[in-house]
């Protein structure tokens, strides 16, 4: 079959290390309780703050802790990052052309459903309309998955969940889940870790030292209470974390900051200059 | 050679430096544009915006006067971070044990501090030396928080050592004091008490440095400077006592190191005259003059204001007890004002302030951040507005609808040829058919999609909401009449009504014309055909903006906020549209400059700016004469180029029939409309939306 020697388009994770993950509040136990219901979630918050990371660490705990009875799957973690020209086909399958016949292949949602892996769509809002709907019967108690091109009505295997994100302050009015998406999840609420926590994370991710974790935490925090200024969101844990790696790798401390954060977050000078100067006063 | 930087160059910098830090917004203004007594080049605050002197060129790199702009910046930030403003007179009284009784005042004794200042016969030695504990501590701070920060601290500090007195022209107590201050500004114990040693051999001085050390842990609060403070009035004020009348409590030394009730005589001693004025004593530039009990005014007065402003909202108090604590605290919020304006001059809290630059046409050059702008939002309460509207203009709604319906893109549009879709698209097929006959590598893209279409368009409606637009709309029967010229003649001169500060205090403009049922105005019709234009657009799917604009002056320009770009429109959208009323002058171009700025910082593919107008720009000092309407026209003129060079289309309406002329020279010739009769408005925005978006 030719299907098998086509890339995935997706992100499979076999997840043989345990991705590091620090709780922010309850999530795990939360996120444990919906998936031991098969309920689908859906994780909200800002770009970088680690929802991601959580998810993967999900997956890890769920289908490769020493006791899991889900060891055996190879990819157990299926990731979408979604967009406005993801289509509903995109997720499910699609026939393809090759040489004289047509092979159809699986989408990652499909193959997600088909072998009890956990399917995140990321950043759901972001796709095509049409593509939302897909996921309705599979995220009630049918747990169903219609593939109208081949006529297959496609049982989710028990170990399945579908795990979705989305990022509620970014082009909210313009972008928005629709009700009869949105009410078919469990909600998780993310946001940047507080100082202490998002510091521990900053040194655990970066091998920095805890003195310049703890700066950059309150660089992130102060750089945050600027976030309506020509940048939607703060700067992310994510991009903190990059900066705290270059300093590691060598280079100075407020020119890591410069093009970790101030360049990254915002193209306003202005704004780039004030965060340059905040970088400034709060390093030694 | 020196490099100064001035403040309008810094202002936006640090403006965003000081959110970051403080995690709220300041406005940063000049201390000129002060009324009160405040040195020009000093720094203040009044809790809502920071004053700074307009230039900084005490240093020789440009680096060095933008720190001292940081410093001064990060101490006043400092001032509200470590709760100076949060003392209250109850918590002393836990902490400091032996404070006297307030005295009977006539009157509002003020908040927190100014209760405590006035616990003593001479308030502003009391004052002055719980500030000198203050700047100690926040200085401190400064130095533990911000290690980046150390360097310019100390160039400052060294800087207002140099600048200090001699001791020798001092008085003695000043002299004391001096060596206090010195010691603050990082002067060593032993050099500060050495260099008044031959003055003062056997002076309180060492007492008073030993009560400092309380400031010194990490822990240290306002309430800790209190009682640092209070020691050293003891030692200051008690010994002054013994010098001049041999007051015997005073020279009970046994009194002083105790927490026994403190030296002050009875209420009746307690005269003005014994309160030795201190403020001619020289401030030190980049702590600034700060009256801590006026900033805590202010902020008692924004909440008495944020509390008025939700009382009814949700309120569950019986009808008699709310109006009872609501008149209190009315008293309250205006002895708090007449407080604060005596001090500062006027004041304007709670909204944005932005820096806006003006084309000086006579010298043909920008001014750069001429005139400040303050962004505010509108809020309303009239919730049945857009019913009205809709009632009153059914059939007109409808029309306009169904307008703009018809600008809709395709629905959909079709996407060809893709991977995967809803119909096979023949000639891809036909040609992938080829391509394999003929041994070609596929293409697999053989299908036609649906795609909805997007329209991507940001648009700006900009009204102009000055006085002139309280003038009813002329009847149609009067339609022959030139109405125009008492619209621009008979405009209502600001200057003349009462003091601009208490007029907005004592009577909202909302009052002005509420009671009155009818006749019809510009701003109602105005603001109707927005509520039209913004239902409209709203099914059309643009996004929109509802922006009003007016003020007073250079200082005063005002940029109202109904609706922004990312707001859904909904009740509140409507009641703030119903809220647009007419104010004061035109000053159009610092409002179009800001509109544009805001469009700009909007995503979409066609950006629109409309302005609705009913006059030509004027300002009474838009120029050097208020007569000169050439300079406003100008600047205007310039700011809509300077929009179109940005990417924003732009375009006036204008109800004023003499409107051609100037018009004319605005703008550009197809981006004008004069419409003779106010009630075509929302048809003609139809008009003028559809053509510019095609």
């Amino acid at each position: 079959m030719i299907a098998q020697t086509l890339p995935p388009n997706d992100e499979g994770h076999a997840l043989r290390n345990e991705p590091w993950y620090l709780p922010q509040r309850d999530e795990i136990a939360l996120f444990d309780a919906a998936y031991a219901a098969r309920l689908p979630v859906l994780l909200k918050g800002p770009t970088g703050c680690g929802k991601t990371r959580f998810v993967e660490h999900m997956a890890w705990r769920l289908y490769r802790q020493q006791r899991s009875a889900r060891r055996q799957l190879d990819i157990p973690l299926l990731t979408v990052a979604c967009h406005e020209d993801l289509t509903a086909t995109d997720l499910v399958g699609r026939h393809l052309l090759a040489g004289d016949q047509t092979v159809w292949m699986d989408g990652p949602l499909t193959r997600a459903v088909r072998s009890g892996a956990i399917c995140y769509l990321d950043e759901v809002v972001e796709a095509r309309k049409d593509t939302t709907v897909v996921v309705h019967a599979l995220s009630d108690h049918r747990r169903l998955l219609p593939i109208e091109k081949t006529g297959e009505l496609l049982d989710a295997h028990p170990d399945f969940l579908l795990v979705i994100s989305y990022n509620p302050g970014y082009q909210s009015v313009l972008k928005d889940l629709k009700p009869s998406t949105r009410q078919r999840f469990v909600s998780i609420e993310f946001d940047y870790p507080a100082p202490e926590q998002e510091a521990m994370i900053i040194a655990h991710e970066s091998g920095a030292e805890p003195q310049l974790a703890q700066t950059l935490a309150r660089i992130g925090l102060m750089v945050r209470n600027l976030k309506e200024h020509g940048f939607e969101e703060g700067v992310s844990t994510r991009l903190l974390v990059y900066a705290a790696q270059l300093t590691v790798g060598g280079i100075e401390p407020r020119r890591a900051c410069d093009v970790a954060i101030a360049r990254a977050v915002t193209d306003d000078r202005d704004v780039q200059q004030a965060i340059a100067e905040i970088v400034d006063i709060v390093l030694p | 050679m020196s490099d100064p930087v001035a403040l309008v160059d810094a202002q936006r910098v640090l403006g965003l430096f000081a959110q970051g830090i403080g995690g709220r917004y300041l406005h940063l203004k000049p201390t000129q544009s002060l009324g009160g007594s405040f040195r020009p080049q000093s720094v203040t605050t009044d809790g809502a915006a920071i004053f700074l002197p307009e230039q900084v060129d005490l240093f020789e790199t440009r680096r060095d006067n933008l720190g001292f702009y940081r410093i001064a910046v990060l101490h006043q930030i400092g001032l509200i971070e470590a709760g100076t403003y949060a003392f209250t007179l109850e918590t002393a009284r836990e902490r400091i044990p032996g404070l006297p009784a307030e005295r009977p005042r006539l009157g509002d004794a003020g908040v927190g501090l100014a209760r405590f200042f006035g616990l003593w016969p001479q308030p502003s030695l009391m004052r002055l030396l719980f500030m000198l504990c203050e700047d100690l501590r926040i200085d401190r701070r400064i130095a533990r928080l911000y290690p980046g920060a150390r360097s310019d601290l100390a160039r400052a500090m060294r800087h207002a050592l140099a600048q200090r007195p001699a001791f020798e022209t001092l008085s003695l107590r000043a002299a004391r004091l001096e060596a206090l201050l010195r010691y603050t500004l990082g002067v060593p114990r032993a050099a500060a008490c050495e260099a008044l040693q031959a003055l003062d051999p056997h002076g309180p001085l060492p007492a008073m440095l030993d009560a400092l050390d309380a400031l010194e842990p990490r822990c240290a609060d306002v309430y800790d400077s209190a009682q640092a403070a209070l020691r050293c009035y003891r030692l200051v004020a008690g010994l002054a006592a013994i010098e001049t009348d041999e007051d015997p409590d005073a020279s009970d030394p046994g009194q002083r190191s105790s927490s026994a009730a403190p030296a002050p005589p009875g209420p009746g001693q307690a005269t003005p005259d014994e309160d030795e004025p201190v403020d001619d004593y020289p401030d030190i530039e980049f702590r600034g003059e700060v009256m801590p009990e006026l900033v805590q005014r202010q902020m008692r007065a924004a909440q008495i204001e944020a509390q008025l402003a939700n009382a009814g909202v949700g309120s569950i108090d019986p009808q008699q007890v709310t109006d009872q604590g609501e008149r209190q605290m009315r008293r309250q919020l205006e002895a708090d004002r007449v407080a604060l304006y005596r001090a500062f001059g006027h004041l304007d809290a709670g909204s944005r302030s932005f820096l806006i630059d003006e084309w000086d046409f006579h010298g043909q050059r920008y001014l750069r951040g001429w005139c400040r702008l303050f962004e505010r939002r509108l809020k309303g309460e009239d919730f049945e507005f857009i019913d009205r509207v809709r009632q009153r203009h059914g059939a007109l709604a409808r029309r306009i609808k169904r307008q703009f319906m018809s600008m809709r893109p395709e629905s959909y549009r079709r996407e060809r040829p893709v991977r995967d879709g809803e119909q096979l698209e023949i000639d891809a097929l036909v040609e992938q058919v080829v391509r394999r006959r003929t041994g070609q590598p596929p293409d697999d893209r053989v299908y036609m999609r649906r795609e909805r279409g997007q329209r991507e368009v940001a648009c700006a409606l900009l009204l102009d909401m000055s006085a002139s637009t309280d003038y009813p709309v002329p009847q149609p029967t009067s339609a022959g009449e030139d109405t125009a010229a008492d619209t621009t003649n008979g405009r209502q001169d600001p200057a003349e009504e009462e003091d601009p500060y208490l007029w907005a205090a004592q009577r909202s403009p909302d009052d002005i014309a509420a009671e009155q049922p009818e006749p019809r105005r510009v701003i109602d019709v105005a603001r109707e055909s927005l509520a039209l234009m913004c239902e409209a657009l709203d099914t059309l799917g643009d996004s929109h903006a509802v922006y009003g604009f007016s003020g007073y002056g250079r200082d005063e320009v005002e940029f109202y906020v109904a609706k922004e770009f990312t707001e859904k429109l909904g009740a509140r959208s409507w009641a703030a549209i119903a809220q647009m009323k007419p104010r004061r002058s035109t000053r159009m171009g610092a409002a179009i400059r800001h509109a544009s700025a805001k469009l700009r910082a909007h995503e979409a593919r066609t950006r629109l700016l409309i302005v609705i107008s009913d006059g030509f720009p004027e300002d009474h000092d838009y120029g050097p004469d208020r007569n000169d309407h050439e300079y406003g026209i100008q600047d205007t003129a310039l700011a809509l180029r300077e929009a179109e060079r940005d990417g924003v289309r732009t375009f006036c309406v204008t109800v004023d029939r003499a409107g051609r002329d100037y018009l004319r020279r605005m703008c550009e010739p197809d981006r004008y409309m004069v419409i003779d009769e106010i009630e075509e408005l929302p048809e003609a925005l139809t008009k003028v939306y559809r053509a510019m978006t095609r």
